[in-house]
């Protein structure tokens, strides 16, 4: 599984940063680093709607305060 | 003409307590690659030292830029400096460096401290003649330049830094030169060259300067260019015509922006790599493109290039900062005030969908502003900037 996340101008003001690091925070605390694969992009065109993430093709928009709860509703779940 | 260039940086502090500075530097560039660089320091501090040296500084350097001999120079000086109504005199001493088509170097000096000159990475002793001027004593040396020479002209404050206070004798020619030897590998500009010789003689004066200090610093270089990319292009079907001509030119390329390095990594036909590294920056990762130098975000990060370029011009303190970190805007910052002499900015003049949106600090106007804000302050760095728009 791959999760994109743009690191481009507007949403990194929306806590591109903070999105960054908790998934990576949730990913080594859950043992998940062989199975999900973090990545950034720059613009992916829906700014409003940012901080935009990607898992796999589908889109998500998350912020720093709901990081967590996306990351247990719509990724772990297809995870395992 | 060669393909060598003078980067030449300058720096004063305060007597402590003067709003003025006594010193003064002045540099007239000409066309040709030649340059006349004057280090004045006039008698005394505040307003009157300041006169002084602007006079002697201004005068010379317009003078002998001009191809007039150096005995009028001084004689011109001599006559129209006012006389301090306490000392009974009319005094500045002087440093003269005067580039000739970057091919040699006249250095003309009057009771300064002597020129320090690197050459290949050691104190390179050159040879000097005197000069009898008005019962005045000069020193003069023409040298032939050599890539990666760098000349440091001082006022005596800085031979007298820490003169009673931590040291017994001031600092002493030989051991600046031991202190700036250190550096010269490093690739460190002019301006900071001089920012770090300043810095250790406002240290050795506990912060509380006894006299004004200048220093002025010349290093000779080869040319490199540098391009940049700002943004895509108004027009869509420019976008192969901007990719074609930023790419074919020589030197570095360094692209901003997200979309513009999408459009980049299509005409290149590369992907992309991102990487999530921030480190302890606030900036927006960058990414790497094969065949571009660097790709980072762009609003942002070139705010922040802007911020230090500014500071850059003043103060100097920034350096700090961006002369290691590894954030794009300090990897920006490195290969623009550092890398390098002539700079190619390819700046699209697309607005983006994505910031027209209220609650966002970017807008059109401001991308604008920033690429010519960012472009002014190079061109006062002293390097050759070209600005095209697509």
């Amino acid at each position: 599984m791959k999760i994109t996340v743009c690191i481009g101008s507007s949403c990194h003001l929306k806590g591109s940063k903070a999105v960054v690091g908790e998934l990576q925070q949730l990913i080594a605390e859950n043992n998940l680093k062989d199975k999900i694969e973090l990545a950034g992009t720059f613009c992916m065109g829906r700014c409003q709607e940012g901080v935009c993430v990607t898992v796999d093709d589908k889109f998500y928009s998350v912020s720093p305060e709901t990081t967590k709860e996306f990351f247990l509703n719509d990724v772990m779940p297809k995870v395992k | 003409m060669n393909d060598l260039c003078a980067d030449i940086g300058y720096l004063s502090i305060n007597h402590a307590g003067e709003e003025l500075c006594g010193d003064h530097v002045e540099t007239v560039q000409q066309d040709d690659g030649s340059a006349v660089i004057v280090l004045a320091d006039g008698l005394g501090s505040g307003v009157k030292a300041s006169i002084l040296s602007t006079l002697t500084s201004k005068i010379i350097s317009t003078m002998l830029a001009s191809g007039i001999p150096v005995e009028e120079c001084v004689a011109t000086v001599a006559k129209t400096l006012p006389v301090c109504s306490e000392r009974g005199v009319a005094y500045s001493t002087f440093t003269v460096l005067h580039l000739i088509n970057n091919e040699e170097i006249e250095i003309i000096q009057y009771d300064n401290p002597l020129v320090i000159l690197f050459r290949d990475g050691k104190n390179y002793d050159y040879p000097r003649t005197e000069l009898n001027i008005d019962n005045k004593k000069l020193y003069t040396s023409k040298l032939k330049l050599m890539e990666n020479d760098i000349f440091i002209a001082m006022s005596d404050g800085c031979v007298h830094a820490g003169t009673g206070l931590t040291l017994n004798f001031g600092w002493q020619r030989e051991n600046i030169i031991e202190y700036m030897e250190a550096f010269y590998d490093v690739g460190f500009t002019a301006k900071t060259l001089s920012t770090i010789l300043l810095d250790e003689c406002d240290r050795l004066y506990e912060g509380s300067p006894g006299d004004d200090a200048t220093v002025c610093t010349v290093r000779i270089r080869k040319r490199e260019t540098v391009n940049m990319l700002f943004g895509p292009p108004a027009n869509r079907d420019d976008c192969n015509k901007m990719m074609a001509l930023f790419f074919s030119k020589e030197g570095k390329h360094i692209i901003c922006g997200g979309t513009t390095s999408s459009i980049a990594a299509k005409y290149l036909g590369k992907q992309l790599k991102f990487n999530l590294n921030y480190g302890d920056s606030d900036i927006p990762p960058t990414a790497e493109l094969e065949g571009a130098d660097l790709v980072t975000e762009g609003v942002i990060t070139v705010s922040r290039v802007l911020e230090y370029a500014k500071d850059y011009l003043s103060e100097n303190s920034s350096y700090k900062i961006w002369s290691y970190k590894k954030d794009g805007a300090s990897q920006i910052a490195r290969m623009l005030f550092e890398d390098a002499t002539d700079i190619n900015f390819f700046i699209g003049r697309a607005i983006n969908p994505a910031h027209q949106n209220p609650d966002l600090p970017i807008t059109f106007s401001i991308k604008m502003n920033l690429s010519s804000e960012l472009a002014d302050c190079l061109k006062k760095m002293g390097k050759n900037v070209k600005v095209s728009y697509f």
